[in-house]
């Protein structure tokens, strides 16, 4: 039974680190209906901040992460006004060649400007633990699931609540009628693209002391967020939370069960990549395949 | 009459230059191709790999044979398509001689089907997967001044029977890629013939975030050993995880990555007890060359000047790739050509004592030439790096991580 509990606990905080790192691009997507390919350098931007923050001022990458998160939603509203802003009428593989390039630059950028060697960034929380009995909570991965979780209900809340929130649904329905009703729809994709780099760079952060930083870190994670976004429906914040966990869970228990299943347990997201994509392409909760409706 | 002796004399210097072999050599220009991983997961690797051979240049003078030498460094990126397009280029368009890199097994392994086009002599300053060993152990061109993954399990098995006696128990985790797999088998086979019971052989992908499932089969397991077949980035991961999961495991084992200072760096407090093989550490007092003593000094001086040089302490490639080349050149010097075959012959009769052990490639069975067979075992201890195997050159005792 421990060991169940064990798998659980540890399926559901690696979930949780899933929905992080998805839950902006299903948002960039949802509203600006861009795929955005750069996200995975927004993460690994976030893990160098917070390493540099260590390194340089000695504080712990938490304490850094409001920081983190203020400079990656300026970076990404930036990035928006000056460049994404430029091709959200143009074919879906232009935007993508964009995003694409952004990403290439970025890790070329990190490589030069930090070299490629692999760091770390230390956290209180790196090596403490609890001890229930048998099952084992690494603090870390505590910690991190529980301010990937804040962070999600806080911009789900916000998309709830706020004035701005409720714009941003408005024009990720339909954007033609919430320029008509006066919505500024050019700020409202860029503050979505700010806030979806700030949840890119926050994810950074959190696993700047849970794994090894490199300038390619990014893209692998990326990839396994498309599966996620597609699983749960693309566009689609709940279906993505949803695609997190169920990514999560799945892969720790093909890891532990199978034999051999750690080497399997990677191509997880993309069995269910495949079948979300042949058996129901709009995922779970989501628009997956729909026609853009700007 | 002068005009025909002149044409006579064209034709023939054109004869001669037709025949001789072109494949280095062009207007007294000896060619080595450098494809180093400078940058990607095993920069760490390629960035030793040029300072050593920056500094052997340095050291040597940039001309061999009344020759100009000329290193040509292209950046491979760790990875397969830049591999083949850079040493495909090196062999084919800049017509190399000879080539010094890549170091990481899984790009040699990339490197060998373009190097196979032409064969320029190849020096592989690395590679302890014997996948590569099969594939070009009895190559005559190819030339391995590194141990085998062998080397690395049999120094290992001896230290821990050693420390520790015979029977204990062990668990393999070991990476998916050339570099676990082909460490496996070995790893699996020196241990149990030194008396340790293999308790578990648990697979991880390469490159993968989260080792906690394997962690959990390991603490399962209950092993007095935790042996981890991965390379850099992946023991970096393995020690933070294996350290965040409290996995208290007495023993914990690594290949050739927690001897590197990138892997020490990231890894902080987790890296303390790990215990990891090396061909050279900082510190080890070897004299200088009796003939050479410029270009082989003694280990302090040569340390002392690459401190000098660099600002950092070496790393164990930094002075095999600095060796490598000083004999890769002192061979074109014998040799007295740029000719590969020459100069391949030069490097099969070197047989000079260096700060980094004796350079001298011997047929070992699987491989025409190899060099530098021995390595150290030292153990992370309160932060520095403490030699625990062989006993003559030992500064402590192997101590349990998990008291």
């Amino acid at each position: 039974m421990g060991i169940y509990l064990q798998l659980l606990i540890d399926g559901i905080l690696l979930g949780g680190l899933y929905t992080l790192v998805a839950t902006g691009i299903s948002l960039s997507y949802g509203v600006i209906r861009v795929i955005n390919f750069a996200h995975g350098e927004f993460i690994m931007l976030g893990a160098y901040a917070a390493f540099w923050a260590v390194t340089l001022s000695g504080l712990d990458p938490l304490l850094m992460l409001p920081a983190i998160i203020v400079g990656g939603g300026l970076f990404g509203y930036a990035l928006q006004r000056l460049f994404i802003q430029r091709i959200l009428n143009a074919p879906h593989v232009n935007q993508i060649l964009l995003t694409f390039g952004f990403s290439l630059i970025l890790q070329n950028i990190a490589a030069i400007l930090w070299t490629g060697d692999l760091r770390s960034a230390p956290s209180v929380v790196s090596y403490s633990v609890t001890e229930l009995g048998p099952l084992m909570v690494p603090h870390s991965r505590l910690v991190a699931f529980t301010v990937a979780v804040v962070l999600v209900i806080g911009m789900l809340a916000w998309l709830k609540w706020s004035e701005l929130g409720r714009a941003t649904r408005a024009v990720a329905q339909n954007h033609r009628a919430a320029l008509l009703m006066g919505i500024n729809i050019h700020l409202i994709y860029a503050i979505c693209f700010g806030i979806s780099a700030s949840l890119g760079a926050a994810a950074g952060s959190l696993m700047s002391f849970l794994v090894t930083i490199s300038p390619w870190m990014g893209f692998p994670l990326v990839v396994k967020s498309f599966a996620v976004v597609a699983l749960g429906g693309l566009g689609s914040v709940l279906g993505t939370i949803v695609g997190g966990f169920v990514l999560g869970l799945s892969e720790t228990a093909v890891s532990f069960f199978i034999p051999g299943g750690s080497g399997w347990a990677e191509g997880v997201s993309f069995v269910f990549l495949i079948a979300i994509l042949v058996f129901r392409p709009r995922g779970i909760f989501g628009l997956a395949v729909e026609e853009d409706a700007r | 009459m002068k005009k025909i002796a002149l044409f006579a004399a064209l034709a023939m210097g054109l004869a001669l230059a037709l025949a001789y072999p072109t494949q280095t050599s062009a207007q007294g220009v000896v060619k080595i191709g450098a494809p180093l991983e400078l940058t990607g997961k095993f920069t760490a690797y390629g960035q030793a790999g040029k300072r050593g051979i920056d500094m052997a240049l340095d050291t040597f003078g940039h001309t061999a044979a009344g020759m100009k030498v000329e290193v040509k460094f292209v950046d491979i990126q760790s990875n397969a398509q830049t591999t083949v397009s850079g040493i495909t280029e090196l062999v084919e368009k800049d017509n190399v001689g000879f080539m010094i890199g890549p170091i990481a097994s899984g790009v040699v392994s990339w490197a060998t089907p373009p190097w196979r086009q032409k064969k320029p002599v190849w020096i592989v300053t690395g590679s302890s997967s014997t996948r590569n060993e099969e594939e070009l152990g009895k190559e005559p061109r190819f030339f391995h001044p590194y141990p085998w993954d062998y080397d690395y399990h049999q120094s290992l098995a001896a230290a821990l029977k050693h420390a520790l006696g015979a029977g204990k128990k062990v668990a393999i985790v070991y990476s998916d890629g050339a570099y676990g797999r082909a460490h496996l088998p070995h790893a699996k086979q020196i241990f149990g013939k030194e008396g340790f019971t293999i308790v578990l052989e648990e697979l991880v992908r390469e490159g993968a975030a989260d080792y906690s499932p394997a962690l959990l089969k390991v603490r399962q397991a209950r092993p007095d050993i935790l042996l981890g077949l991965v390379q850099t980035s992946d023991g970096i991961l393995l020690a933070k995880q294996v350290k965040a999961n409290n996995l208290k495991v007495p023993y914990l084992v690594g290949t050739v990555y927690a001897a590197l200072d990138e892997w020490q760096k990231a890894t902080g407090e987790a890296g303390d007890g790990w215990v990891s093989v090396t061909t050279y550490l900082p510190g080890l007092k070897r004299p200088a060359n009796p003939t050479y003593s410029k270009l082989l000094p003694s280990s302090a001086d040569w340390e002392a000047a690459f401190r000098k040089r660099y600002n950092r302490e070496p790393e164990f490639l930094d002075p095999l790739n600095y060796v490598a080349t000083i004999g890769l050149l002192m061979a074109i010097e014998r040799a007295g050509s740029a000719n590969p075959d020459q100069v391949a012959a030069e490097l099969e009769k070197l047989d000079e004592p260096t700060f980094y052990g004796r350079m001298h490639y011997v047929h070992s069975g699987g491989t025409l030439h190899q060099a530098f067979s021995e390595v150290i075992v030292i153990q992370r201890q309160k932060g520095a790096s403490v030699v625990i195997y062989p006993q003559d050159v030992a500064q402590g005792s192997l101590i349990s991580s998990s008291p």
